[in-house]
């Protein structure tokens, strides 16, 4: 069996292992990085669980092979919040309850966070899309939409802060 | 209006920090180093007869633990939330699905290669997909006890005179479809020992019900035996059933060692409990004003190869068949039938959402009929304070549902402007 | 998990024709990978090893050479969504790229791909073949062009051979003042395999259709030009009339191809109503879409 020698940037930490190349990003984010944070609902790109951000761009861990990854950079769910302090998008997801069972919750939350990286003032409309390969079973999705919206003002407010 | 602590204020949930970090730690996520992995064979044909399975090539593959069928079961091989009629491991398949045997492996690739190598074989028997043929008197039973697992009745008043008496008559046939919960989070677990006492981690909505299952199927004192629910992703009833945890205890407790399950989307699907599909026959009957004199609901819920929550179901759809609205007269029975189908159990609402889409289309047929919008055959009919149910319970201190079916006209007014006067 | 006993990652195309030439057939090119890894990962693909093109540089570009546009076989379904020049050029196949999967999908998924894949259904495909494009074929043997439509040979099916990459689609800018639009009938908004998807392209003169093309995908193995389609388009002037001649028409055609399949009776009723759908926003609509 071949060894593939992979190099990459998760949560800004650089990352060098020698993996089976048929392991999925996935797999080598959950089971060998121990990056739990990150989900698998259904394993073919249907549900947006296993979302993380490559290269500032979403994209479903479980449909690339880790080595197509390799020398790119990574974020997950568990690259968000500084020293504990949770980021803006994990704030306002908890404030208006947009969180139920959870499960969906990390995939959603990096969809916004590269919605807001492109798009800083997002219509109801621009949201709808971003997360639209994102599914949740439970809240009915106002919930996120509300929390993507309520993130998207306490970054504005947040920039204004720290230019100021 | 008392300030309270709680009550009117928005409440962050206790497990939202841990949610949204990425912290919490689903079945799934648990790491137990060493851990055994588990998988399971099933049934590939819906209705047959075991005669006999041979491991013996399985058992050859590398990395392969232990494989176990249901003459490994050490305790009463069945289980079940109202009916103990399903077996963890199966001698008769009762559906496409059924699990029929256990491997334990050090790792994924050989328990599955161990899989490929078990060899099954079938008895088949014709498999009953059809509600109305597992009715019939002849048809094979599926269960010992026959394919008509219970009946549920609501009668009142006289249901044939009042027929005769009204000025509409609307018969009605609807059935509705058989559905998957399709919670985000698959099923997962982990088990280990803790010296003699045997630890079960799972997602599931029923820790304690699960304990008195698995007990009695691997013949556990109560005492012996501890499941601890892990975050949950999803259930909606679909997790009150037993899914992993039997297949989790009797691998840890043979072995003595730790063992991991994780069903993938399609297991989940596959093995899983649904929403009944129903088949309601619906006859209301109604004055010229549109008020309802009586009703005649015949329903039959398809609980599949297993009874889980079925019986409870149709007994709330046979109750609750009338809706929120007053009948004097009421004819209701509800059957609840075994089929080949997957097995059918709790799911939102427990066959009220099914009875709704019935009682509200014949609402709507009434309202055609005697000429008055479906709002106010509503308002007409809509439960009060003192009100009787189909059952009899009088509604003697709060009843909410005429308020709110004005405020969902007010919203719809809002929402949807120009909405037919001729709907007032 | 697929057991790969090979895996290579180039950095270069010739590399990577080397690379396919000496395995015999045994290694597959992989672009995106969202159809193949989790085929592969379920056990539904079995591929002894892979070359991996995501590290090949310059097929990943999107250009004008005078009337014609090329774009690199790896570029992703949202790099061809949001180019100015698509958009501008051939606007069918920005919306046909938009219309696939999801976010996250289009992030990873190409245009090679999704052509080498050989979907009944691929959204892409059915702008493609309606623009009449080509593909460049390289190995070491040579490069060949040749048209999407030809390359296609039924479900899941390609005449592209082992030791060829797709390194490159090109197509004529259509004539100028040309509308061009795209639609697909999916189940739902997002994540949907098309029912069916339709492309169409065509160019007004002196009040009468001078030039048309008509694509529809998800009714046979691969999407295809309709030429009765197109000809019923044809020296007519827009008109709501023609939109329902046009609507009936398609109706025939999806009924003559899908014959007795058990998707007829539904195919053969939507085609009318994407059809209708599209040529209506097409005629009424004066500003996008037209080159």
């Amino acid at each position: 069996m071949a060894q593939f020698h992979l190099e990459m940037k998760v949560n800004g930490k650089p990352i060098a292992l020698d993996i089976d190349p048929g392991l999925r990003l996935l797999d080598v984010l959950r089971d060998i990085l121990h990056l739990t944070g990150t989900k698998e609902g259904c394993g073919e790109g249907e549900c947006g669980a296993c979302s993380v951000i490559l290269d500032d761009e979403l994209v479903d861990s479980c449909l690339i092979l880790a080595p197509q990854a390799h020398g790119r950079g990574v974020i997950t769910i568990e690259g968000l919040a500084l020293n504990g302090e949770l980021d803006p998008y994990q704030q306002a997801f908890l404030e208006v309850g947009a969180v139920q069972c959870g499960y969906c919750t990390p995939g959603m939350i990096l969809a916004a966070r590269v919605l807001l990286n492109h798009n800083p003032k997002p219509s109801k409309q621009d949201i709808a899309k971003a997360i639209s390969g994102n599914l949740c079973r439970c809240t009915g999705y106002a919930k996120i939409v509300q929390g993507i919206e309520i993130a998207a003002s306490l970054k504005e407010t947040k920039a204004g802060v720290s230019r100021a | 209006m008392p300030e309270y602590n709680i009550i009117g204020k928005s409440v962050q949930r206790i497990d939202g920090p841990r949610k949204v970090s990425g912290e919490a730690q689903y079945a799934a996520d648990l790491d137990i180093p060493g851990a055994l992995c588990l998988k399971v064979l099933r049934s590939k044909v819906a209705h047959a007869l075991l005669q006999g399975i041979d491991t013996r090539e399985a058992l050859k593959v590398p990395g392969v633990v232990g494989i176990f069928t249901h003459v490994d079961i050490p305790g009463i091989n069945s289980y079940g939330i109202i009916v103990k009629d399903q077996p963890a491991l199966t001698n008769r398949v009762r559906f496409k699905g059924d699990a029929i045997a256990l491997v334990a492996a050090e790792d994924e690739a050989s328990a599955n290669k161990a899989l490929r190598l078990i060899k099954v074989s079938l008895q088949d028997l014709s498999p009953i997909y059809d509600i109305r043929e597992a009715m019939r008197e002849d048809a094979p039973a599926i269960h010992e006890t026959g394919n008509i697992l219970s009946v549920y009745k609501v009668k009142k008043g006289d249901v044939e005179s009042a027929f005769k008496q009204a000025d509409v008559v609307i018969p009605g046939s609807y059935t509705t479809q058989r559905v998957e919960h399709c919670y985000i989070e698959t099923e997962a677990g982990v088990a280990y020992m803790d010296n003699d006492m045997l630890v079960i981690k799972a997602g599931t909505q029923n820790p304690h019900y699960d304990r008195r299952d698995v007990a009695r199927v691997l013949g556990l004192a109560m005492n012996k035996l501890r499941i601890i629910q892990t975050t949950t992703g999803g259930g909606f009833g679909g997790k009150l059933d037993i899914s992993v945890q039997c297949f989790l205890g009797l691998a840890a407790l043979k072995l003595g060692r730790p063992v991991k399950i994780a069903y993938d989307r399609q297991e989940s699907f596959v093995a899983t409990g649904k929403r009944h599909p129903f088949f309601i026959d619906y006859i209301t009957a109604a004055n010229r004003e549109g008020k309802l004199l009586a009703v005649k609901v015949r329903i039959v819920g398809d609980t599949g190869a297993y009874a889980s929550y079925g019986p409870a179901t149709l007994l709330r759809a046979a109750v609750h068949a009338t809706g929120p609205y007053e009948v004097p007269n009421v004819d209701i029975e509800a059957f609840c039938v075994y089929t080949n189908n997957p097995f059918s159990g709790a799911m939102r609402g427990f066959g009220t959402p099914q009875m709704a889409f019935a009682c509200e289309s014949q609402l709507d047929l009434v309202a055609q009929a005697v000429n008055i919008s479906p709002l106010e055959i509503r308002r007409r009919n809509i439960f009060q304070k003192g009100s009787l149910t189909a059952t009899q319970q009088k509604l003697d201190v709060s009843v909410g549902i005429g308020k709110t079916l004005e405020a969902a006209w007010e919203k719809a007014l809002q929402v949807m402007p120009g909405l037919g006067d001729e709907n007032k | 998990m697929p057991d790969l006993s090979e895996y290579y990652q180039p950095q270069s195309l010739t590399t990577a024709l080397e690379l396919l030439a000496k395995s015999g057939g045994k290694l597959r090119p992989l672009a995106g990978g969202t159809d193949i890894v989790p085929a592969m990962s379920k056990g539904e693909l079995k591929a002894d090893g892979l070359v991996d093109l995501s590290k090949l540089p310059d097929i990943q570009r999107i250009s004008v050479d005078g009337n014609e546009v090329k774009i690199g076989s790896l570029t992703t379904f949202t790099q061809i969504e949001t180019s100015p020049l698509i958009r501008a050029k051939a606007s069918l196949l920005a919306e046909a790229a938009a219309a696939v999967g999801s976010p996250q999908i289009r992030n990873l998924g190409t245009i090679g791909g999704n052509i080498a894949n050989a979907s009944p259904a691929a959204d892409t495909v059915t702008a493609l073949v309606t623009l009449d494009a080509k593909a460049r074929l390289d190995s070491l043997k040579g490069s060949r062009r040749v048209l999407v439509s030809e390359l296609l040979c039924g479900a899941g099916k390609t005449n592209i051979h082992p030791q060829e990459i797709i390194t490159e689609i090109n197509f004529k800018i259509p004539p100028p003042g040309s509308k061009t639009g795209f639609i697909k009938l999916g189940r739902r908004k997002a994540l949907a395999i098309a029912r069916m998807n339709l492309a169409i392209i065509f160019n007004v003169k002196e009040e009468r259709i001078s030039f048309a093309r008509v694509g529809l995908g998800a009714v046979g193995p691969n999407p295809r030009r309709y030429v009765v389609l197109e000809n019923s388009l044809l020296g007519q002037t827009p008109s709501e009339v023609l939109i329902e001649k046009f609507a009936i028409e398609a109706e025939c055609e999806v009924t003559r191809v899908l014959g007795s399949r058990p998707s007829a009776v539904y195919k053969c009723e939507a085609v009318k109503g994407i059809a209708r759908d599209l040529l209506t926003k097409l005629f009424l609509d004066s500003g996008q879409g037209v080159v």
